[in-house]
């Protein structure tokens, strides 16, 4: 066991990852741990966060029978900070944050319980924290995306998940440039633009900026480009078919038309039997399968994603998947 | 250049120089990914608005594409050999007054010839060229780069009678368009 990531360490700012995409049983638990084992690999202190209330199970997922602490023991008060229920896992340099028995009611936690935890993980010390969101669109699930460094969406090839990926990516947009937009004061200029959605012929985000953008340079282009930060990354999981090897450009290709803003694609993970029989031995896949496709994926979207190979390559490594 | 050109180079996502290939190849790109088929944009655009994002398309592609026959209409040195040679006359068993896009196919496949050769050949893309062989008339624009397209493609096939084919394809395709 390596050292606990305590307060002793040297203050290192963590990578917050939020991993969502709306649709349940796409893979989100399976591909956000196999992320953090690798990368726990490598050397990287990781903590997992489950933020899945009322549905947590990443704990069997590192092959954890019964969390001692969870984030219930938090919203319960029984213990003072997120410090206090970061749980070793088996691996080295990998934490839990577990959020069984969070009980129903704790499934929406209270805004300042939310914004507290919030701003505790970002002061956890790690290498990366990846938080595991749940299924849906809710304030709860969006706040947390945009709270995180990095917004990962994972979807599956099929037409539901697709159709609560984009339900899910303009709940996110909207929350995001409605904050934009308070800050900003522009309320008034956004309501009086959008009062005229249908004459001005308002089809998507991009023509609503468009046009804020005509009345109004200056906070236009204020919300323009604070949209513009706003860069999810996307990851296909279960590919079957070579048709949908391009499904993620694709993907990436209308949002920048509809929503004017960059998805960047993390890659594809090829479908594989291997990850159902590792979840049954509840063993992880990267430890039980190490040479399965899915290993193979996971190792390449690792790559592509870990700050090291974004210094190098910059963004032509989203580019080149 | 004419905003509305500049605007149907923008609405295909090309800058204004690009050629007659990278504007076939956008456009049809495009094409399938706001098709009603396409998973990528599944749920995304409401039905009038995937409709209209279509028609927009396919304005833009059929100005550029007017604009860029124009161009090449032009003799750039008059006394140019043809590009396509003439090719021995073959027999095939399609009409083509009956079936030409069937007597097109059939013309390509006996030369051993790919639809992508084709499409090399003519600048015409594949894709209009297969919906040309099929029958596939909704897919095709409209008459008046039409005929070109037909005329292209038997030339590039060798064709016995250019015009007769082109002739009877858009016979064909106005009974069924109109």
């Amino acid at each position: 066991m390596t050292e606990q990531p305590g307060s002793a360490q040297p203050i290192r700012k963590p990578r917050v990852w939020a991993v969502g995409g709306g649709k349940g049983g796409v893979g989100k638990s399976v591909i956000t741990t196999s992320i953090a084992i690798s990368l726990a690999r490598r050397g990287k202190r990781c903590i997992l966060v489950d933020a899945d209330l009322g549905g947590a199970n990443l704990h069997t997922f590192v092959g954890m029978h019964n969390p001692e602490r969870t984030l219930s023991d938090l919203f319960r008060r029984d213990v003072d900070g997120l410090q206090d229920i970061l749980l070793p896992t088996r691996f080295d340099n990998l934490w839990l944050i577990s959020g069984a028995k969070a009980l129903l009611d704790m499934a929406n936690p209270a805004h300042v319980q939310k914004m507290k935890v919030i701003r505790q993980i970002f002061s956890l010390h790690a290498d990366h924290i990846f938080i595991d969101l749940g299924a849906g669109s809710s304030f709860n699930v969006l706040d947390f995306f945009l709270a995180a460094h990095e917004g990962v969406m994972v979807i599956m090839p099929t037409p539901t998940s697709v159709e609560n990926a984009y339900h899910f990516l303009k709940a996110v947009y909207y929350r995001k440039l409605k904050r934009v937009v308070k800050s900003l004061k522009a309320e008034k200029l956004v309501d009086e633009v959008l009062a005229e959605k249908v004459e001005r012929g308002i089809r998507s985000p991009r023509d609503l900026v468009r046009d804020i953008l005509s009345v109004n340079p200056d906070i236009g282009c204020a919300i323009a480009t604070n949209m513009k930060l706003f860069t999810p990354r996307l990851i296909v999981n279960q590919v079957r078919r070579g048709e949908d090897l391009d499904l993620g450009s694709k993907i990436a290709m209308a949002c920048r038309d509809f929503f004017a803003i960059d998805i960047m694609f993390g890659g594809n993970i090829r479908a594989d039997e291997r990850v159902l029989a590792s979840l049954k031995a509840r063993r992880p896949t990267l430890e039980m399968f190490p040479d399965s496709p899915f290993a193979d994926d996971i190792e390449r979207i690792v790559r592509v994603i870990s700050p090291s190979t974004e210094y190098r390559n910059g963004r032509r490594a989203y580019a080149e998947l | 250049m004419d905003d509305v050109l500049t605007q149907s180079y923008e609405i295909l996502g090309l800058m204004p120089d690009a050629s007659l290939r990278e504007v076939e190849q956008a456009y049809n790109n495009l094409r399938a990914l706001y098709g009603e088929e396409s998973l990528a944009t599944y749920s995304l655009l409401e039905y009038a608005d995937r409709q209209e994002k279509l028609d927009a398309l396919q304005a833009a592609y059929e100005k550029i594409l007017s604009e860029k026959l124009v161009k090449r209409d032009e003799p750039v040195r008059p006394d140019a050999e043809p590009i396509i040679c003439r090719l021995e006359p073959i027999e095939v068993s399609a009409d083509p007054r009956e079936t030409p896009g069937l007597y097109l196919k059939q013309l390509r496949e006996i030369r051993g010839m790919t639809l992508r050769d084709v499409a090399e050949q003519t600048k015409v893309g594949s894709f209009h060229l297969e919906c040309i062989e099929t029958g596939r008339f909704e897919r095709l624009p409209a008459p008046v780069y039409l005929r070109g397209f037909v005329r292209e493609f038997a030339r590039s096939v060798g064709a016995d009678d250019i015009d007769a084919v082109a002739e009877s394809f858009l016979e064909r395709y106005r009974q069924k368009m109109e």
